[in-house]
């Protein structure tokens, strides 16, 4: 039985459509990745399944639960917090909001920070913390009480390179415990940790499924075989009957590579190399995205 | 009621660790401490300056008790009221701004439960720097012009602790139903320009809120007239649980403008 489900989920602001009839479900454990270039209604999406913002017309639905705010969190793109409290003030506030009770909320909060890698800074003041230390802060009050789905609004865009493996490897932990969807648009992080991914173009959902679907969907797999000159190319290409790309020569994959490697191995001209080659996450980002027709 | 009790804390310790309960109640005591202390040292303060024409004689007018509380209560009231506003006009639509509402929002928090944390801090604030400031002025008033009867102080003194909650009422309600800008626009036509219209063409009426602390200084200075003070009284309680409601009220149907 799935944990959420989502159905015909819309939003309006004065006659711009930003989510366009949104419908996916999300099972219980996984991680779900929601990808898109920017405006496409990520955060949009995020803020009506959280509540904070009301749908135009469809439905949110978290199995078991009816209000929805009491079993998740939620870590927003740019967290802010109160600059005057403590990070361990503040995630205990946050634990006892969310409905924990108080008598072992000290203990968990000090947990869920040491957790997050923020051990030592228990009583520093959130004004005083880096951007990374603010993310891991963030997470630690989005899972102090033990959601059953956790919300994640971009949650490595504004880190560096190594805060963004530590997040990710963090959030790699936590799917052992709990629900994930987070939103995206770097498709690198998303092949870390995902079972399912959600495409948004302009408010609507243009393909769902698992990534690994998605990238041989739009693989397009062909032959590159790249000449030392331009020359040599025109002459293999107009053979083949194939497009030709400055010195590189794409044949379609109806034949197997022993073939190719036979027919080039009669041209005289000079080969710099050939291999097959497929869409890369990028380029299926593009396609998918609707900024590449062809690659 | 917990999560009222903890957003309570917060409140506590926002104005605590933000000064709000020290320089408030330092603004209060200086307005108090000021008008006892000039209107009876301003004759030595003249002489001492000097410049006075030879043969210059100056007339000051016998001063009662009631009448330094009367004119501390001014200041109170123009520079008092605009400080307790202004420190408190951004207290729900700033945090909705800056997005560290958000994750407040988020939870299962209540509106009233919101909307009544940052209210009855805000008029603890108000309280604790109106009893100083008038504690203040109370001191050097007794010491200087004589003393007044401890049930009228204290009956003064409630009569403007009601006053101010009325205000923070107003200044969180506003703060909750629009921008931070709108809203201090429009507590402070409400609040500190609704008192200079009030003395200056208010003796057309004798019921409306803005009287209601000068009606507290009257137990002082024994003049109350009791219908009115109880018809202002039960105007301004009224007021007050009015804007409550729409505090409330708007802070539910703004939940949606928080900056995510």
């Amino acid at each position: 039985m799935s944990l959420l489900n989502v159905e015909h989920l819309t939003k309006s602001f004065t006659g711009k459509t930003v989510v366009d009839d949104v419908s996916f479900t999300i099972e219980p454990y996984s991680a779900t990745a929601l990808i898109g270039p920017n405006g496409a209604g990520k955060t949009t999406t995020m803020s009506m399944i959280t509540g904070l913002l009301k749908q135009t017309s469809g439905t949110v639905k978290l199995t078991g639960e009816r209000d929805i705010r009491a079993s998740i969190g939620f870590l927003p793109q740019y967290p802010q917090f109160f600059p005057w409290l403590t990070a361990l003030e503040y995630v205990e506030m946050a634990a006892k909001l969310s409905g924990v009770t108080t008598k072992n909320v000290r203990e968990r909060s000090i947990k869920t920070l040491e957790y997050v890698g923020l051990g030592n800074a228990l009583h520093k003041k959130t004004s005083t913390f880096s951007g990374g230390m603010k993310q891991r802060l963030g997470i630690a009050q989005a899972i102090v009480h033990e959601p059953k789905l956790l919300l994640l609004d971009e949650p490595v865009s504004a880190l560096d390179p190594i805060g963004r493996l530590e997040v990710m490897n963090l959030l790699k932990e936590l799917q052992q415990q709990t629900t994930i969807l987070y939103s995206t648009h770097i498709l690198h992080d998303a092949e870390k940790m995902t079972d399912q991914v959600l495409f948004l173009k302009e408010g609507q959902l243009v393909e769902q499924g698992s990534l690994t679907a998605i990238q041989q969907k739009y693989a397009d797999p062909k032959y590159c075989v790249q000449f030392a000159s331009e020359q040599a190319a025109m002459v293999f290409a107009s053979k083949m009957k194939v497009q030709r790309d400055g010195l590189a020569v794409y044949l379609p994959v109806d034949r197997s590579m022993q073939e190719i490697l036979q027919l080039l191995a009669q041209e005289q001209a000079e080969i710099i190399k050939v291999e097959r080659i497929t869409a890369s996450l990028d380029e299926i980002f593009m396609k998918v995205a609707g900024k590449l027709d062809t690659i | 009621m917990t999560q009222f009790n903890v957003l309570l804390i917060k409140e506590f310790l926002e104005c605590w660790r933000s000064f709000k309960l020290l320089w408030i109640p330092l603004v209060f005591v200086f307005l108090g401490v000021s008008d006892p202390l000039l209107n009876y040292y301003l004759e030595d303060i003249l002489a001492a300056v000097g410049n006075m024409p030879e043969g210059f004689q100056m007339m000051f007018p016998e001063l009662k008790p009631a009448d330094l509380l009367l004119a501390s209560t001014g200041q109170f009231q123009l520079i008092g009221l605009i400080v307790l506003v202004s420190a408190f006009i951004g207290s729900i639509s700033r945090e909705r701004a800056n997005g560290t509402a958000t994750l407040m929002y988020v939870r299962p928090v209540s509106a009233t439960a919101m909307f009544m944390s940052k209210w009855i801090m805000a008029s603890v604030v108000g309280i604790v720097s109106a009893t100083l400031g008038y504690a203040g002025s109370m001191y050097y008033t007794s010491i200087l012009y004589g003393s007044v009867a401890v049930s009228d102080f204290l009956a003064m003194l409630c009569t403007y602790f009601v006053w101010i909650i009325f205000v923070m009422a107003i200044t969180v309600s506003m703060s909750a139903a629009f921008h931070t800008g709108v809203a201090a626009a429009i507590a402070i036509i409400i609040l500190p320009i609704g008192l200079l219209i009030d003395q200056v063409i208010g003796s057309f009426w004798a019921w409306t809120p803005w009287k209601l602390a000068n009606y507290g200084v009257e137990f002082v200075a024994g003049t109350v007239d009791t219908g009115d003070y109880r018809a202002t009284l039960i105007i301004t309680l009224v007021l007050i649980v009015m804007f409550m409601l729409f505090g409330i009220w708007s802070t539910k149907r703004n939940w949606q403008l928080t900056k995510v």
